[in-house]
């Protein structure tokens, strides 16, 4: 896949770039503040991206700071947007009759997304290959992806250990780097980013710049690391089914399937039915977590009906089975699981013990 | 721009054409798709709709050539209780037919031994059938079927049918007998070295409730019987059946599309692990 080369402008020309891109008739959607969280939502706007605002993310902690600083990974994730938490699919009248929605599809634009997230749009396409949800598919033909590569990781970033960032190499249109305020490096990654960048006023980097970048991500990415290592980890995840990591955990958690709804890779949905008094009635796709009791109930029986045993499906899905299933890790380190989880479970945590059980296991 | 969106998760119509009481909480469905459906193959499933409660996943028990789906149903869920009020007549939405069925062609010249257990004889029916249709094409045919008590044996009416199929055999037991029970009595586990196959030459297809499924494969392997010579046809919440919802994992199966029909040996590693 193309991605070209580094080239410098300011801040005025990431203003620009926005306007630019405006201008040719995008929907733009990007971070933006909202009652105290940066959330992904439609802009307006350039003065709306929040910069200058930082957030500290720490295990089941949030909070924002006006302090000049930088934010990571907002609230919601791309899968917001392109997989949308209830969908009508159909409904059904009372004769019988079966009316699909309409839904209104524009160019749109992702601006200043992560690079995590990034990886997350790539797994979705994996996940919903091409006979995948109707309106995800749809709402991928006319994306243009604009990526903010992350040059101060948060606390619960992980995107080193899980090879998605803290920069983005390939599949976006454009991609961007604020050094600091005054440099801002861009990286066309498409025909159409490069056309879109060659509207700006744009010198190709000094070999300082270059430079500069390349300390900046190689130091971002030693902060972006978790405790564990990818290397045989489905193997070893595996040979440690029954371990009791997954219990000591399941007295913390919840099961109240936050992590699900904020992880930008979880795909899985139920289906609800929404009776209407005319006698017609509404289908209707909304998210489900793997955590959630009802899960993998059926009709009389129930296959995980313990929350360790539910805890211990999503770690394995995420890290083992997503590999087998569609070819990469179901994870791509944002964190969002770790910062909204209401008990505060470090999902690296999680994985180091049981990895390290193992290996206590074999040292014997 | 707008633009409507078709789902794939779309329902056909089916009138409920005959219902046969099977036991006290089950009955045999059948219904007539109002358009074509694809031909349903041994042991796949269908997601049965009705508008307003919703739709369960329900093995395929009867083909006919006339486009008619067979499905003995238990009530047992909101859906299959609503199910259980309608008749004759009434329409009810059809999904499918989804998933990977038993191995027929695995099956060609080989012994066949069918172990049931409850409504897990359901999609075992189709392979009996075909069996029957095409007599030759297989080597000796084996039923081994088992229920809690008499009063829930599925297609008793069948039974005297089964057992006219030439060179094949109908063992019946019963966990708890009644008054009017003369057979066996005991789990069905009990029966499989009473089979006569030949374990070197045979497939076993093994549907029933997860507890006896384990025990026949326990069965099954004392017998000779290896990994790829057993089929077992597993329940999961197949809520989409068509390998998108996630809700069916075993490991990193999808039963809906990778299943429900599973060769021992590939899911063997998650088999015996509780709750995975």
């Amino acid at each position: 896949m193309f991605s070209g080369p580094l080239y410098s402008g300011g801040f005025s020309e990431l203003k620009r770039l926005f306007q630019e891109i405006r201008d040719r008739n995008y929907r733009i959607v990007g971070p933006r503040l909202e009652d105290g969280v940066v959330r992904l939502g439609e802009l307006q706007s350039f003065e709306e991206i929040p910069y200058g605002v930082s957030d500290v993310q720490r295990p089941g902690y949030y909070r924002i700071r006006v302090d000049g600083g930088r934010f990571r990974t907002p609230l919601d994730s791309p899968k917001q947007l392109l997989y949308p938490p209830e969908l009508t699919i159909f409904r059904v009248t009372k004769d019988w009759k079966i009316e699909y929605p309409s839904y209104r599809f524009e160019k749109t634009a992702l601006f200043g997304i992560k690079p995590c997230d990034l990886a997350a749009i790539k797994i979705m396409d994996r996940v919903q290959g091409e006979l995948g949800d109707e309106y995800f598919l749809k709402m991928r033909e006319n994306l243009l992806l604009v990526v903010e590569n992350c040059v101060e990781p948060g606390e619960n970033c992980f995107c080193a250990t899980m090879g998605t960032g803290p920069a983005a190499s390939t599949g976006f249109d454009i991609a961007y780097t604020r050094l600091d305020n005054s440099i801002i490096l861009f990286q066309p990654g498409s025909d159409l980013g490069a056309d879109i960048l060659g509207e700006l006023s744009l010198e190709p980097a000094t070999p300082d710049q270059v430079g500069a970048f390349r300390r900046a991500i190689l130091k971002a990415a030693e902060r972006a690391k978790a405790g564990f290592r990818l290397e045989n980890l489905p193997d070893i995840l595996e040979l440690n089914l029954e371990s009791k990591v997954y219990r000591e955990i399941a007295e913390r958690c919840l099961g109240c399937a936050n992590c699900n709804m904020v992880c930008p890779t979880c795909f899985c949905f139920d289906i609800i039915d929404e009776p209407e008094l005319d006698g017609s009635s509404r289908r209707i796709r909304i998210w489900d977590g793997c955590h959630s009791y009802s899960y993998a109930q059926v009709a009389g029986g129930h296959f995980r009906k313990d929350l360790w045993a539910r805890y211990r499906h999503s770690i394995l899905h995420k890290f083992v089975y997503w590999l087998r299933q569609f070819g990469s890790f179901g994870c791509v380190g944002c964190g969002r699981c770790i910062t909204w989880c209401p008990a505060g479970i470090d999902l690296r945590e999680v994985i180091s013990k049981i990895v390290e059980e193992v290996e206590e296991r074999c040292r014997k | 721009m707008q633009e409507i969106v078709r789902s794939k998760l779309t329902p056909t119509p089916a009138e409920i054409i005959n219902i046969i009481p099977e036991t006290p909480d089950t009955k045999t469905f059948y219904f007539k798709p109002k358009a074509k459906l694809e031909k349903p193959k041994p042991g796949q499933f269908t997601e049965i709709y009705i508008p307003g409660v919703g739709e369960a996943p329900v093995s395929v028990s009867g083909i006919e050539s006339d486009g008619v789906i067979i499905q003995t149903v238990r009530s047992i869920g909101t859906l299959t209780e609503y199910l259980f009020k309608l008749g004759r007549g009434d329409l009810i939405g059809l999904r499918g037919p989804y998933g990977k069925g038993w191995p027929m062609e695995k099956l060609k010249d080989k012994d066949v031994l069918i172990v049931g257990g409850g409504i897990g004889l359901a999609p075992l029916r189709p392979v009996i059938k075909e069996v029957e249709r095409n007599r030759r094409d297989y080597g000796r045919l084996s039923i081994l079927y088992g229920a809690r008590n008499p009063s829930l044996l599925l297609y008793r009416y069948e039974f005297d049918e089964y057992r006219k199929i030439p060179n094949s055999e109908l063992l019946l037991t019963v966990d708890r007998a009644d008054e009017t029970w003369t057979g066996n009595v005991g789990v069905v586990t009990q029966l499989i070295p009473k089979a006569s196959v030949d374990p070197r030459n045979a497939v076993a297809l093994v549907c029933g409730p997860e507890i006896m499924m384990r025990f026949t494969v326990k069965a099954l392997e004392k017998q000779g019987f290896k990994g790829n010579q057993i089929y077992l046809s597993l329940e999961r919440r197949m809520k989409c059946g068509v390998g998108l919802c996630g809700h069916c994992q075993v490991g990193p199966y999808f039963v809906c599309r990778n299943g429900p029909v599973f060769p021992y040996w590939m899911i063997k590693k998650y088999f015996w692990v509780d709750q995975i």
